[in-house]
């Protein structure tokens, strides 16, 4: 009878994090399941490329130019995907280009994500004039127009697969500070946050141990958003003539390289296209599947 | 004061949301009556149905939850099987609703004087200049100074006590015959709480309506209403006169709460108080037991072996107890328990009785 | 015995933004002086507005008064270091739902303070699971987050985070009024155990008058940023002498039978603080209120005596006694 300190779950030691309990929810979500299978499979895809086929994605071969397809007539199963106009192969380049379409994506979030997390997290925390700053800095940076501050740059500098990291990195932090910066305000308001004042925490462990972990669900959300962009913008500025430079290969290259046989040969710029949507659709599935999933409304 | 014209009749209300799979039963079979001039207040803690109860004989409740009633009648109109047309006709017209929070309540993006004609005008043909007298007047009736520059102002601009008087305005507009407020003064300032209580009171008993109160705090009932419901897991488990319910509580679960609130000039400094051990229960599946058996100190073999029915007691009482009707059998100093893991220090002062009323 | 705190002449502006970037100066504090002795609990009562809740950021040292001097044993607040602060000072806040970070489990939680100070070894174990059964939180829970507790329990985690660092002053901000009523006693069954055995100074902040009653030594009366009303709590609840501690008073409504609503409340509204009322600042709202309460702040009577207040025309009081002859 006296009892009275019994969970509402009652008794069992059941204490999974919230970040657990989200994650246990993710996989009850079909889009989480589905968007995430393909993921995993275009990374291991990307990983394990060399074994998966026999061809060196650079290495040209003149005389095998323009080889067609298995499913098309003369197609044969030497090259699957049949080879572009430098005899290179079709599949060796698809899977190839996963690597870099991947790793460009990845690594443009981390930086951006870096950028756009600090100064969220400054502005929402300290509010007054850091705010103002830096929202003056975002708006600036939402005047300018991606793709062509890119070219610009990218021209004026040479191109060079570092330099269009560093350059997407550094133009898609604007929505990781939005987010952020709300976030950090809601939760700057949360006794907690004054609680941990009172104990007399320093500010790197009220950022770093109060704010930034409850702030992880929208980052994450954020972070899926931005990797796709980055693959489409990369994808866009090697169709422009000014991302990834052969000998590198990345799918936005691939379909710049096929948009002269677009009449002739369509497969050539529908294959590394269809890849593309099929990634980005991936992405968004399990964006929104995390997005259900951190939101307090999903709670059981 | 409450003559026999009932306003309002619910029989047997029923609610269950499905959630992740399982399926919640948050008010089950409650039986209410609302009378012309009657105050009539829902009594219980978070979770024990009340504001649900609400929303359901208001039409309110979103479409996944499942709402079944022997009988739902206002003024002897049937709404168990009421059209969502028929329900907007009826709301803010015959029945009409108060929230806690009158500030997400009132639409920030409108001037008082528009929300007030719009909702005059989707219910009487009145044309918009009558409309705006009528909102002033009411405006005015319900204590609010200059009426007529509060028309243009927005919610915003006015403070906690004023928006909960224009919330009352508003609900007086169509002249409702069924007021449900829920919660009317929880969000409100204490000497705020009781000018808005008294309104509502005096308004009430001038123009006759019915007020469904839906509240936690025994305090506001104690002014405010003559007859009690009180709501556990879902259940009504006690029904009486306010005096009779107040003065010698008969369930259990009533009884813990009267003598778990403190009172100055009744219970003494740092007395301990009495409590209601345990936490309320979830409420999934059909109850083989009484739902407040967990924490009941009187609890015996028959209340774990079946659900309780409601049953009479005297004086036109209704209790789900077994428990002897006469309020016997019962012990204050059950309620003072010494907190099991502070009783090492405080075990000298655990036994004090809780005071005679 | 010794004042264990004390106010001198504090207030707090804010300034706050109006129209077109035009500022205005809110004074949330005008002026408090305050001594709180070491061992009692002092109830601050008073309604959303009147200051309270900046005094109690600024006891907490999140907030910095613009003006007067907070003395912690004697030295000024701003002497100590944020350890050193935390180790004399607090709080147990309104909310338990958003005062427990939801991501750290409640053995985190309560050892946070201790982390802080570098202590984090097998002596804080112990003692956070010590204090955990202490404050009546069933050991198996210490594993738990936040989310997995109900609203009492959490209040508990709270209360003993508060009180690992063995500070000698716990700041209660509404600690009881955003639980259900069944709760609330067992919390304040547990807040009034540990002031009596850990010696613990208490300010109990609250609009719930039952609440301090139950609790405080001594009560002090807010109204506008100004302390209107100071006493041992059984001369205010007996004799108040202001006419807002006399509305306050009135307006709780007991649980009991026959209880009617009380006849009159203050009938205007709140008034701006950005904008105070000339004079004595309730007089708007007084039942009492003379031309001279409108032109002429009240002084404050009984400064030497336990019992203080400001009011011209106050209650309970001899006319002859009255402060305006």
């Amino acid at each position: 009878m006296n009892n009275m300190t019994t969970s509402a779950q009652d008794g069992a030691p059941v204490s999974l994090s919230p970040g657990r309990i989200a994650l246990r929810r993710a996989f009850r979500h079909g889009g989480f399941w589905i968007g995430g299978t393909i993921i995993l499979a275009i990374i291991l895809i990307a990983i394990f490329a060399p074994l998966l086929t026999p061809y060196d994605p650079s290495v040209q071969s003149l005389s095998k130019g323009f080889v067609p397809p298995v499913w098309a007539k003369d197609g044969s199963w030497l090259h699957p995907l049949g080879t572009d106009n430098l005899g290179r192969d079709y599949l060796a380049r698809l899977l190839y280009g996963a690597r870099i379409s991947l790793g460009l994506a990845l690594l443009t979030v981390i930086i951006s994500g870096t950028i756009g997390t600090a100064m969220g997290i400054t502005a929402g925390y300290w509010g007054g004039w850091p705010d103002m700053i830096i929202n003056f800095f975002i708006t600036v940076r939402l005047t300018l127009p991606v793709v062509l501050v890119a070219l610009v740059v990218v021209a004026l500098i040479g191109s060079s697969l570092w330099l269009l990291i560093l350059v997407i990195g550094l133009l898609l932090w604007d929505r990781f500070a939005i987010v952020v910066r709300s976030a950090t305000q809601q939760l700057a308001q949360r006794e907690y946050i004054t609680s941990a004042r009172a104990i007399g925490s320093s500010t790197p462990r009220i950022l770093f141990r109060e704010i930034l972990p409850n702030i992880t669900g929208p980052l994450v959300v954020v972070a899926s958003i931005e990797i796709a962009h980055a693959i489409l913008l990369e994808a866009a500025l090697s169709f422009l003539g000014l991302g990834v430079q052969p000998p590198d290969v990345s799918w936005g290259l691939m379909v710049a390289e096929a948009k002269a046989q677009l009449l002739f040969r369509p497969w050539m710029i529908a294959i590394p296209g269809a890849a593309l949507v099929l990634l980005i659709f991936a992405i968004n599935l399990v964006g929104d599947a995390l997005r259900d999933v951190t939101t307090p409304e999903g709670k059981a | 004061m409450p003559n026999d014209t009932q306003i309002l009749n619910v029989q047997g209300l029923s609610v269950q949301i499905p959630v992740h799979g399982s399926m919640l039963r948050p008010v089950r079979d409650v039986n209410l009556e609302v009378g012309r001039g009657e105050t009539v207040a829902v009594v219980g803690e978070s979770g024990c149905g009340k504001s649900l109860t609400a929303l359901a004989i208001m039409g309110l409740l979103p479409r996944q939850a499942m709402v079944q009633s022997d009988a739902l009648r206002l003024n002897s109109e049937s709404l168990a099987q009421a059209s969502p047309k028929r329900w907007r006709q009826l709301r803010g017209d015959q029945i009409a609703m108060i929230f806690q929070d009158p500030m997400t309540a009132l639409d920030p993006c409108y001037r008082i004087g528009n929300q007030m004609c719009e909702i005059l005008q989707q219910h009487r043909k009145i044309s918009r200049t009558d409309a705006m007298a009528r909102s002033r007047d009411l405006l005015g009736k319900v204590g609010i100074p200059a009426p007529e520059e509060r028309l243009k102002q927005y919610p915003h601009q006015l403070s906690g006590g004023l928006r909960q008087r224009v919330m009352i305005a508003m609900a007086l507009l169509c002249e409702p015959e069924l007021i449900i407020a829920d919660e009317p003064t929880t969000a409100l300032d204490v000497t705020i709480q009781a000018q808005i209580l008294r309104l509502l009171r005096d308004i009430q008993q001038e123009t006759n309506i019915g007020l469904l109160l839906i509240t936690h705090d025994l305090g506001v009932v104690a002014g405010m209403a003559d007859r009690i419901v009180v709501m556990y897991g879902g259940q009504v488990v006690e029904v009486g006169t306010c005096d009779q319910v107040l003065a010698q509580p008969l369930h259990p679960y009533t009884e813990g709460l009267v003598r778990s609130i403190p009172v100055p000039g009744e219970t003494e400094q740092g007395e301990t108080l009495g409590y209601i051990p345990g936490i309320v229960p979830r409420q999934v599946g059909e109850l083989s037991a009484c739902g407040f058996v967990d924490r009941c100190p009187y609890a015996t073999d028959i209340c774990h072996a079946k659900s309780i029915p409601m049953r009479d007691a005297d004086n036109a009482r209704l209790m789900r107890c077994i428990l002897p009707t006469d309020g016997s059998a019962r012990d204050p100093a059950v309620w003072v328990l010494p907190d099991e893991t502070t009783a090492q220090g405080a075990a000298t002062h655990g036994s004090t009785p809780c005071p005679k009323f | 015995m010794p004042e264990v705190l004390t106010m001198r002449d504090v207030t707090r502006d804010y300034s706050v933004g109006s129209g077109f970037g035009r500022k205005q100066t809110l004074r949330a504090l005008r002026g408090v002086n305050l001594g709180i002795e070491r061992g009692t609990t002092l109830g601050l009562v008073g309604e959303s507005g009147c200051g309270k809740s900046t005094l109690a950021k600024i006891l907490l040292g999140v907030e910095a008064p613009s003006s007067g001097e907070v003395l912690v044993d004697g030295q000024p607040i701003q002497s100590y270091d944020r350890i050193e602060r935390a180790g004399l000072i607090q709080p147990v806040f309104q909310d338990p739902y958003s005062s427990l970070n939801p991501r750290m489990t409640v053995e985190a939680i309560i050892a946070a303070p201790m982390h802080v100070r570098g202590e984090s070894g097998r002596k804080t174990q112990t003692r956070v699971r010590e204090l955990a059964g202490e404050v009546g939180l069933p050991g198996h829970l210490i594993t738990a987050y936040p989310s997995q507790l109900s609203g009492g329990q959490r209040q508990r985690v709270a209360i003993a985070r508060a009180l690992i660092g063995e500070p000698e002053i716990l700041i209660c901000d509404e600690p009881t009024s955003a639980l259900d009523v069944s709760v609330q006693s067992q919390i304040l069954n547990l807040l009034h155990n540990l002031k009596r055995q850990l010696n613990l100074t208490m300010i109990l902040i609250s609009h719930n008058l039952a609440v301090v009653h139950h609790l405080a030594d001594e009560v002090a009366v807010m109204y506008l940023g100004q302390i209107v009303e100071r006493g041992p709590s059984r001369e205010i609840f007996d004799a108040a002498r202001h006419p807002y501690s006399d509305a306050l008073l009135k307006a709780v409504l007991p649980p009991r039978a026959g209880v009617r609503l009380p006849k009159m409340g203050p009938e205007a509204d709140f008034p701006s603080p950005v904008n105070p009322p000339s004079g004595c600042t309730f007089h708007p709202r007084c039942p009492k209120a003379h031309a001279l309460c409108a032109e002429q702040m009240p002084k404050l009577s009984g400064a030497d005596t336990a019992h203080s207040y400001r009011c011209h025309f106050p209650n309970n009081v001899k006319d002859e006694e009255c402060p305006r002859v």
